[in-house]
């Protein structure tokens, strides 16, 4: 540019510079405002770096006088990087900041961007990160985020920009474009999940949201999508993807019309019975040949009806109306599936009406690509899904904390007393009566609840005891944390009171303060995002989808029994002084059985959530689960206890292999609500009553140290066993049934069936 | 409203000035049959029309689908 300028136009630059300098000297008036900003614009165009100079030193003062400084930085900044000048450009960021100036986020990204074309990746990341500051917000800053984190082979943090991405922007392209470049930075974070998706029409677009899910709840999912149409042949051929594939979960996405045609077109009473009598025989014996063939979960989606009845109003009167038809078939689906332990009826039409039908059913999808659902019903198939995917995996939260003031009702007891907080009948008020129902009944699904508020006790336990509109009392709260102490030491108290993990917690607070505090300081926990508007509370509450249970146990609907008589036990214990007493005083009770196919789904849960007493870790699924107990080759054990304030249920298990001469302990766990009690000890000596008694000579319990499972580690030992060795990570500990001994402790009442 | 080069780089995560006139599915990364749905929809989206599925596929590059928006009365 410079080279083009003759003698006469650099004498014209001086001048220029020189009427700047002198305009924002003198700048004291509008027209000197006016004459400064017609020279600056002129130098930007001429000499941008100039005006840039001429900017930079300006005292505060003299830039206060300079008319919308912004607009004139911006375009400035664009100059400056459209001639290549990345290193002025950057000053001027940095200095508009200081000066207190806010850029458009543009200028930011452009400069950006310009770095990473010339090789500055570095301080391309720095220019991407001075915008997020400025507003996390941005999805292309974000994006720009994401290639600079790729480029410069950080692929953990590349993964979480995606996650972050999707967030801020949760269309399908976005969801696409996150799922095609994870394939891409391949290396995988959290516990894998292998998913296929059986379909009679194109359903590969669910993927990327399903994808999308799994990374939210910390799994790194492995998809397989049958070839278009072609289900049928997949269950039926031995040696087909889906079963090469291996997966864990299947979901069947069977479209009516592809099933049974006949619908679309007016279908007389008898051919609808046909049509219903094939599709549940068809459908039925799917089912079943998939569920003999592989070990996973099957979910198979209800059949929904597309369009509108040709009957129109008069449907629901005729023998030959869609909608009743429709409603028979899938009540009669729902009967056979959930007759068997791990077939499922996913509730589509429910989903599709959160988006509505006219967007869930999209017939220009159908049209141009066989698919049937759109963006928004895809998202909302994919949220639902994890339903399914979170048990399985074992990912169901237990603890539901919740603060008190604007969330269990409206204002601040210990300002307005008692009777002055918003909880009755009437609005304000009715909506938090709503959502504490919404609470009660998770207890009734074995989900804990507890408090965490910033009160005196003396002004919210009158509330808690008398206010006759609560529907949550004190003893439907495991835990209550009633202090102004920070929460996140409250939420880890709890944790460790209810003996479970940080990861098993929710926590629902008004307060984005509290809850900005929870998520940086405690992330396992699930913050719940609370809307301002507590009408929406109770929706919020009922549409996250970690409190899914595979199978209700008796232990789940025991649990908030249980965690009372633990309140009063540990009460007890206080009052006790020798630990002996104090064991002798519980009057405990074990029972342990060899276990039954009625215990399988108990047993799955156990294994698949027992992290700290638990000798290897080895999860099993129910089918697994199903054949070992059926096994004529191992022994698989259940424990229950219980004690003076109650039942336990079932909180042990085992199970050994048997071979001739050697017994091997596969599994040995423990729930952490009995430990401390020498349960464990009872449930050993009966495995090493049954090797005694068949003259095993050797009793091998394995071991695999696990970062969760330190209470295990002295496990074998104290019972007498010795370290034999240690092959793979799995250690060996010996016991010599024959001539070694194990007693059962005093303090346990011990009850064997079925031995 | 977007212009459809910004819709075309929103949609497949390109950089904003790598895409002009031109670019195509051969000449645009994850450009292929899903991605131009998701392209569709992200334009009947921000231009707030509903394309029909003859002009679809005529969609060949970002020329021809500026053109075919002036038929539903927008500016691309």
């Amino acid at each position: 540019m410079d080279g083009r300028m003759g003698q006469g136009a650099q004498h014209t630059l001086k001048e220029w510079i020189l009427a700047a300098e002198v305009a924002l000297l003198e700048n004291v008036d509008d027209t000197a405002a006016e004459r400064f900003s017609w020279l600056a614009e002129g130098l930007r165009r001429r000499s941008p770096e100039k005006l840039w100079d001429l900017l930079r030193d300006a005292s505060k003062e003299e830039l206060d006088k300079v008319p919308e400084l912004d607009n004139l930085l911006e375009r400035l900044a664009q100059t400056l990087v459209g001639v290549g000048r990345l290193g002025e450009t950057a000053d001027l960021v940095k200095a508009a900041r200081q000066w207190e100036v806010r850029l458009a986020g543009s200028v930011y990204r452009q400069l950006a961007q310009a770095q990473m074309r010339s090789g500055e990746t570095a301080r391309a990341e720095e220019t991407i990160r001075e915008l997020l500051k400025q507003d996390a917000d941005d999805v292309e800053a974000q994006r720009l985020l994401y290639r600079v984190l790729r480029e410069t082979g950080r692929m953990a943090e590349a993964h979480d920009v995606l996650n972050r991405l999707v967030e801020l922007d949760p269309s399908a392209a976005t969801a696409t474009f996150a799922h095609r470049e994870r394939g891409k930075l391949g290396e995988m974070r959290g516990r894998p999940v292998r998913i296929a998706l059986l379909s009679s029409y194109v359903l590969d677009p669910l993927i990327p949201f399903l994808d999308v899910e799994c990374r939210r709840a910390g799994l790194a999912p492995a998809f397989y999508v049958a070839p278009f149409n072609q289900y049928t042949q997949e269950v039926l051929d031995p040696g087909s993807g889906l079963y090469g594939f291996g997966p864990e979960i299947v979901f069947v996405a069977l479209d009516l019309e592809d099933l049974a045609p006949a619908v679309r077109r007016a279908p007389s009473v008898d051919e609808l019975a046909r049509s219903g009598d094939e599709i549940r025989s068809s459908l039925t014996a799917l089912v079943r040949e998939l569920h003999a063939r592989c070990n996973a979960l099957i979910v198979v989606h209800e059949l929904a009806l597309t369009g509108r009845s040709s009957h129109g109003i008069l449907d629901n009167r005729r023998g030959d109306g869609l909608s009743r038809w429709t409603e028979d078939l899938n009540r009669d689906l729902a009967e056979e599936l959930g007759s068997q332990a791990h077939t499922f009826l996913l509730p589509l039409r429910q989903v599709l009406s959160r988006v509505g039908t006219e967007r869930g059913q999209s017939r220009k999808l159908r049209y141009m690509a066989r698919m049937r659902h759109g963006d928004a019903a895809l998202r909302e198939l994919a949220r639902y899904s994890m339903r399914y995917v979170k048990p399985l995996k074992g990912l169901t939260r237990k603890c539901v904390v919740v603060d008190l003031d604007g969330t269990l009702w409206g204002g601040v007891v210990g300002e307005v007393g008692a009777e002055g907080i918003q909880l009755g009948p009437t609005a304000p008020g009715i909506e938090f009566v709503d959502f504490q129902e919404a609470l009660l009944n998770l207890t009734r699904r074995g989900i804990l609840l507890a408090v965490c508020s910033k009160n005196n006790p003396a002004d919210v336990m009158p509330v808690l005891r008398d206010h006759k509109h609560m529907v949550l009392r004190e003893e439907h709260f495991s835990a209550l944390r009633i202090n102004w102490r920070n929460k996140a030491e409250n939420l880890a108290e709890i944790a460790e009171e209810l003996n479970i993990g940080l990861d098993a917690l929710v926590f629902f607070d008004d307060n984005p303060v509290e809850r900005e505090l929870i998520r940086q300081m405690l992330p396992e926990v699930l913050t719940v995002e609370v809307p301002r508007d507590a009408s929406q509370f109770r929706s919020t509450l009922e549409d996250l989808t970690d409190f899914e249970l595979l199978a209700l146990t008796r232990e789940d609907e025991l649990r908030v029994g249980q965690y009372e008589a633990n309140r009063r036990r540990q009460a007890l214990e206080r009052s006790s002084g020798r630990l002996d007493e104090y064991l002798h005083s519980l009057e405990l009770r074990a029972d342990i059985a060899r276990a039954q196919a009625s215990h399988v789904a108990r047993l799955v849960q156990m294994f698949n959530k027992t992290n700290q007493f638990n000798a290897t870790t080895r999860r099993y699924g129910a089918p697994e689960m199903a054949r070992l107990v059926a096994s004529p080759d191992h022994r698989v054990y259940v424990l229950e206890v219980a004690d003076r304030f109650g039942e336990h249920g079932i909180v042990g298990a085992a199970i050994v292999r048997e071979q001739r001469e050697t017994w091997g302990i596969d599994s040995f766990l423990l729930s952490c609500r009995v430990m401390g009690l020498s349960v464990e000890t009872v449930l050993l000596k009966r495995i090493y009553d049954a090797a005694r008694v068949r003259a095993v000579a050797r009793l091998v319990g394995e071991f695999v140290p696990t970062a969760k499972n330190g209470p295990t580690v002295d496990f074998y030992r104290r019972h007498g066993f010795r370290l034999d060795g240690d092959a793979g990570g799995t250690q060996a500990w010996i016991l010599d049934p024959r001539a070694d001994r194990i007693e059962d402790p005093a303090w346990i009442a011990v009850k064997v069936t079925g031995e | 409203m977007r212009t459809v080069e910004e819709v075309v780089a929103g949609v497949f995560g390109v950089e904003r000035g790598s895409v002009d006139e031109s670019s195509c599915p051969e000449s645009v990364e994850g450009w292929d049959s899903m991605g131009h749905l998701n392209l569709l929809a992200a334009l009947e989206q921000n231009f707030n029309v509903s394309i029909d599925i003859g002009d679809v596929v005529e969609m060949v590059n970002v020329q021809k689908i500026r053109d075919i928006l002036l038929a539903y009365g927008v500016r691309g």
